[in-house]
């Protein structure tokens, strides 16, 4: 026992001391953290930023003064005919010009919008929709409608996702943020078993082809060997995500705060506030800055997020000892990395086909049948359960998943270890699967 | 101190080992001989724990060999090397501490060996910048650190130049002194004679010689002498005596290769000679273990 604690010791320390490590481990949250800031800071920018004057010169009657200055556009109705102001342009302040001509309200055509810039798609959109505003309402005048039934039409609709827990109680959640937090929580499932398996099976053939494997095994048993490889590297695995979370949450939370400025975000949290209430005329541009921060942090509140990473971690080690078991096996098979190939493809393809069919089919119907199987198998259960875990899993579909792995990981580390006593000392042999199976009748 | 009974280890298709007992006695060094493949590999994995004989046993100090023991077995592998990326010093202490040595125990040892073997300032290096000769020492001070009762080298020589070869060897030598017993499998037949005092000899998975290095000498002496003299003589007079295996004159000096026939000794050959010739020298061709190596791994073929 003391021996597999020194080999763990020894497989952890040599990879967590390494530059590679040090530098992915850091420099990965500062990268989320800059994009989520990054983010954020766009969308606030975005909205104060882009701000245009348009003077507006109007030949129709039914359109002059009727148009209202936003946050984003201010219109000033200017009285000049449109020569004047354009061989003047250069000398005003205004960013464009609209002209609009007489024109019958069922078929408004010849809008114009001038400038020395041309305009971008987002500002050609608002001002035709504050257009078609206008020419909706004067028609619903025209057809008998009086303005407060108008302003009585005025609606705001937000729905709130709400999942009804255990007990009858509702629980916020949302449909985006569960979709985010089970594509991320997949992905880094898939790279971590990805990554990490493959350590293991580089770790062994360092040790073979170093030839050190000899002078080990005399010392501890083979099984000891794989057994504190596999652990050593499963703990590198985890500090990694551990310090990754940390890391990710503290930095972002520096960076939201100087990036930005607490009082922007105040602002930017009261202005959604007011958008909820269906109050302001701004919808549009709260709404981008609604989605990213806000909805995110309150859908977030929602989720159990420390249900999902202890999960996360269960199925992180689970999957990763039945995948770095197979990998120990197939690294002790042969020689030299490139000789690994043939036995990649076949071990790889599961866990292809549960990365794909998680982020595809079970991130649309995490309740279907083959988001159920593809939780329980083992080969890919540990992907397609953290993907399905923020829209919530039956317990006991949690508790059959996670039984399956345990027994499945049990399987692959006692398969592997058979295979791993006979490879390690077979040197300079390319060994085919058949061969594989035989030394499974080899008395150690 | 090592009793090896009957061992058979099958693998697959081939027999490694076939019946194979030996005796190693303690505080001797035994030289385990035979051409590649003959399963000296095999024997030494069974006795390093590495692999389990299909049948027979293996007692180690009266004991049946088991997990115990590993502390007491220091194991130099002909395919043998070190983590590359790893500081040679920590490397050689995990290795101790693998071998049950306790950090501040094996600190002191690695110091005390890295002083003896001049490689004082090699601790915080890494294994890719040593020469072979290099790793091939840490990895003798790695094999002998935890002072194993038993010490079994494979090919400790390879990969030494001269100089290096004969510190080794003295350190072999000394440890031996010290009560440490040594299994010694080489090629190098003049090193067996150099430095072991028993021998078997194992081939096509079987023991086909075994015994003290001077015995089996002995038992394979063949009356060769290296003959030489001045003055006249005609030794076709001798014919009884002996047989003229080859003939040379340098000078006024006559020498010969003779093989004295059955019945007769060197005493004889002396008498009948003295009345003639001055002689310069007789003296007895032994067999090398090269040539007894030869003659038998090559007379079953």
């Amino acid at each position: 026992m003391n021996k597999i604690l020194l080999i763990i010791q020894r497989e952890y320390l040599s990879r967590v001391k390494k530059k590679s490590f040090i530098i992915m481990t850091l420099l990965t949250p500062i990268l989320i953290a800059l994009f989520y800031g990054l983010i954020i800071y766009f969308s606030i920018e975005g909205v104060k930023g882009t701000h245009s004057r348009v003077a507006v010169v109007s030949e129709n009657a039914a359109l002059t003064e009727k148009l209202t200055s936003n946050k984003n556009i201010s219109y000033h109705y200017v009285e000049q005919p449109l020569d004047v102001l354009k061989s003047s342009f250069k000398k005003t302040d205004y960013d464009y010009i609209l002209y609009i001509p007489a024109f019958e309200l069922n078929t408004p055509q010849g809008i114009q919008l001038l400038g020395t810039k041309q305009a971008g798609l987002s500002l050609n959109g608002r001002i035709s929709r504050d257009i078609e505003n206008i020419i909706r309402n004067q028609k619903l005048k025209a057809s008998g409608i009086s303005q407060t039934a108008l302003d009585g039409l005025k609606t705001t609709v937000n729905i709130d996702t709400k999942k009804i827990s255990e007990g009858g109680k509702e629980q916020d959640s949302s449909a985006g943020a569960s979709t985010i937090i089970g594509t991320v929580a997949g992905i880094l499932m898939f790279m971590f078993i990805m990554l990490y398996g493959i350590q293991v099976m580089r770790g062994v053939i360092e040790e073979k082809t170093s030839r050190i494997i000899e002078i080990m095994i005399s010392s501890v048993k083979p099984f000891q060997l794989m057994m504190g490889k596999i652990i050593g590297i499963a703990l590198v695995g985890l500090t990694q995500f551990i310090l990754w979370i940390v890391l990710t949450a503290s930095i972002s939370t520096l960076a939201v705060t100087t990036l930005v400025g607490k009082d922007q975000l105040k602002q930017s949290s009261t202005m959604s506030m007011k958008a909820a209430d269906g109050t302001t005329v701004n919808t549009a541009a709260v709404d981008s800055v609604d989605s990213p921060v806000l909805s995110m942090q309150k859908s977030l509140a929602g989720l159990d997020l420390t249900k999902i990473i202890l999960v996360f971690i269960f199925f992180f080690i689970g999957g990763y000892l039945f995948y770095s078991a197979l990998y120990a096996a197939i690294g002790s098979a042969v020689d030299s990395e490139t000789e690994t190939q043939q036995f990649m493809m076949p071990m790889m393809m599961p866990l292809f086909v549960g990365y794909a069919l998680s982020l595809s089919v079970v991130a649309n119907d995490p309740y279907g049948p083959i988001a159920f199987w593809l939780s329980i198998i083992p080969f890919t259960s540990p992907i397609a359960m953290v993907v399905r875990l923020p829209y919530g899993v039956p317990d006991w579909q949690l508790a059959l998943s996670m039984l399956i792995l345990i027994v499945g990981f049990i399987g692959t580390v006692w398969l592997a270890s058979k295979i791993y006593r006979v490879g390690i000392l077979m040197y300079g042999k390319k060994t085919s699967l058949k061969e594989m199976i035989k030394w499974f009748t080899y008395k150690n | 101190m090592l009793i090896i009974n009957n061992i058979v280890k099958q693998y697959a298709t081939h027999r490694a080992l076939d019946d194979v007992s030996l005796h190693v006695e303690k505080g001797k060094i035994f030289g385990l001989l035979g051409p590649n493949g003959a399963g000296k590999t095999s024997l030494i994995r069974i006795i390093t724990q590495i692999t389990a004989p299909d049948s027979g046993e293996v007692m180690f100090n009266g004991e049946r060999l088991n997990v115990q023991h590993i502390s007491q077995i220091g194991y130099l592998p002909e395919e043998r090397g070190l983590y590359k990326k790893m500081e040679i010093g920590e490397q050689v202490l995990y290795l101790a501490k693998l071998k049950g040595l306790s950090t501040a125990e094996a600190t002191k040892r690695i110091r005390y060996w890295f002083e003896k073997l001049d490689m004082g300032d090699w601790w915080s290096k890494k294994v890719e910048d040593l020469s072979k000769g290099m790793q091939q020492k840490v990895q003798f001070v790695a094999t002998v650190l935890h002072k194993p009762e038993l010490i079994i080298l494979d090919e400790p020589f390879s990969g030494f130049d001269p100089v290096n070869a004969d510190v080794i060897k003295n350190e072999i030598l000394a440890l031996n002194k010290e009560g440490a017993t040594f299994i010694f499998s080489t090629h190098r037949m003049e090193s067996v004679e150099e430095l072991c005092d028993n021998i078997a000899l194992i081939h096509r998975s079987k023991k086909i010689l075994d015994g003290p290095v001077a015995e089996i000498k002995a038992q394979y002496r063949n009356n060769i002498y290296w003959l030489e003299y001045q003055g006249e003589y005609n030794f076709e007079n001798a014919q009884a005596l002996f047989e003229v295996l080859e003939h040379s004159v340098i000078g006024d000096k006559t020498r010969l290769k003779i093989k004295i026939r059955e019945q007769q000794t060197a005493n004889q050959v002396l008498q009948a000679l003295i009345p003639y010739v001055a002689i310069n020298r007789l003296d007895e061709v032994i067999p090398t273990m090269n040539d007894i190596f030869i003659e038998k791994v090559t007379e079953k073929s």
